[in-house]
Parts: C-alpha cells; structure tokens; sequence
C-alpha cells in the first residue's frame, strides 16, 4: 500500500481518524492536518490498525498532538497500533509516553 | 562496494531509487518484497533505513547521479542483517555530522512547521545496533546492522 488513506467520522462523542497505508515523509503532512484538525475540535482518537509504516515526521506530528490535546483539554489516543506502529513508538526511546490503547472502548 | 569481509550472504536484494522524496515509497515497497526476512525485521528496516533514505535526500542531494542504491543481506551463520546505502555526494560530510551529531539528541519544537523534530536518527540508533559511515572516492556508504529479531 503506497498511497495514504484517513478516515475522519464521530463515534461516541468524538472524532475517529482511521489510517491506512504509510506515514511517512511523504505523505505525513496529510496526516498533520487532519490530526491537528480534529484535535482542536474535540476529542480524537487515531485508528492505526492498517499504518504500514510511521516515520519520524509522523511521530512529531503525534507528539504535537498530545500537547494540543493536553492545551485544548479534549482527549487523544491511539488506538490499536500495527507492528510497525508500536515499534516506531518504542524506537523513541519514551514510547510509554504515548497514549496507546488496544481498543475504542477503552478510551 | 562493502562486501562485508568474507561472511557469506545467505540472501540479498538490491534497489535504485531516485533521490527524492517520493522515492520513499519506492524503497518502503522493496523492504515490504524482501521476504527472506521476517515481518519484524521488515519492520525495522523501513523505519530505520527510511530515516536513512530521508537524511540522504535532505542532505545529500543533488546526489553526483540522481541516484542511490539501496542492498539488503541476511548473513549466513550469525543470520544478521545487513541494509547499505551507497552513492556519490559532494556534501556527504555534512549528511555523516547530522547523523552523528544526533547521538543522544533530544527533540526540537519547530514552530515553523507545528511539529517535533530531531528523533529520526535517534529512532535509527535504537532500531540497529550499529550504524556507520564511510566516504569514499567514488561512493560513499552508511550500513545499518541488525540483529536478527
């Protein structure tokens, strides 16, 4: 999968970002205004599921994130990562910093 | 071109991709096709080497052809993993100091762009247990090592 494909609908109270295909430095700046997008507008959670890769920029775009969420007081996680997911996370060095959950419900 | 002394390669795969951004794909396609290695291995090496492939475009470029090689092997015996870079830069000293000069590095801020920046090498660091460089003549290479997972 080369092409980058989001997802934006409301479940619950909140936005859901669904992400299929890579993140990279390619592709990330779709990423970063969707994310940021919903991020200022309630509370968000990224689907990761199908992310076949997650490159720094994608990583800082999370992280930006996290702080926007933590500026705005609305909620934001990750929600079910792929492999490559998790261990792009891990590879920070801080990746038990990041709010990642296996499941919506529990979100 | 680095043939890893006289350890023998069990399996390997080479590419030739553009120097550009857009090439990423190409390269994140070639890892997801070496299917001698295991998915968490694929794994490492797109992120590891993306993060490579990237400080080279950013870097490097306009690398002396237009082009570099990407070669990934699988060793025999110790079944490490091998992923070389190798092309030709007049500015590969300044891709070789960013790179080392990210050794423990903590994230920026940029408020330029609203993002962290900065952990791309680091994640490399931490993804391979060895990362090196070496200028050449003709060619200049960076080899990440890797464990098998």
């Amino acid at each position: 999968m080369t092409q980058l494909d989001i997802d934006v609908r409301s479940e619950h109270h909140r936005l859901l970002l669904a992400v299929s295909g890579p993140i990279n430095s390619y592709t990330f700046t779709d990423f970063q205004e969707k994310v940021y997008k919903a991020i200022a507008q309630s509370d968000t959670a990224i689907d990761m599921e199908k992310v076949t890769a997650l490159s720094s920029a994608g990583i800082g775009v999370i992280m930006t994130a996290m702080e926007d969420a933590e500026a705005t007081g609305h909620g934001f996680a990750i929600v079910n990562p792929s492999e490559i997911v998790r261990l792009a996370i891990d590879s920070t060095g801080f990746g038990d910093q990041f709010p990642v959950v296996k499941s919506l419900k529990l979100v | 071109m680095g043939r890893g002394g006289s350890r023998v390669r069990a399996a390997e795969a080479t590419v030739v991709l553009e120097a550009k951004t857009a090439s990423i794909l190409d390269y994140e396609s070639f890892v997801d096709n070496l299917l001698f290695l295991t998915e968490r291995d694929r794994c490492r090496l797109k992120l590891a080497g993306g993060e490579v492939f990237d400080n080279i475009v950013k870097h490097a470029a306009p690398l002396c052809d237009g082009r570099l090689i990407a070669r990934a092997a699988r060793r025999s015996g110790s079944a490490s993993i091998l992923l070389g870079f190798y092309f030709s830069s007049k500015s590969f000293d300044s891709v070789a100091a960013e790179a080392a000069g990210t050794d423990g590095a903590k994230p920026v801020f940029d408020p330029a762009h609203r993002r962290w920046r900065g952990m791309g090498m680091a994640m490399c660091r931490n993804l391979a247990r060895r990362v090196s460089f070496r200028p050449g003549e003709t060619m200049d290479r960076i080899y990440l090592e890797f464990d098998p997972a």
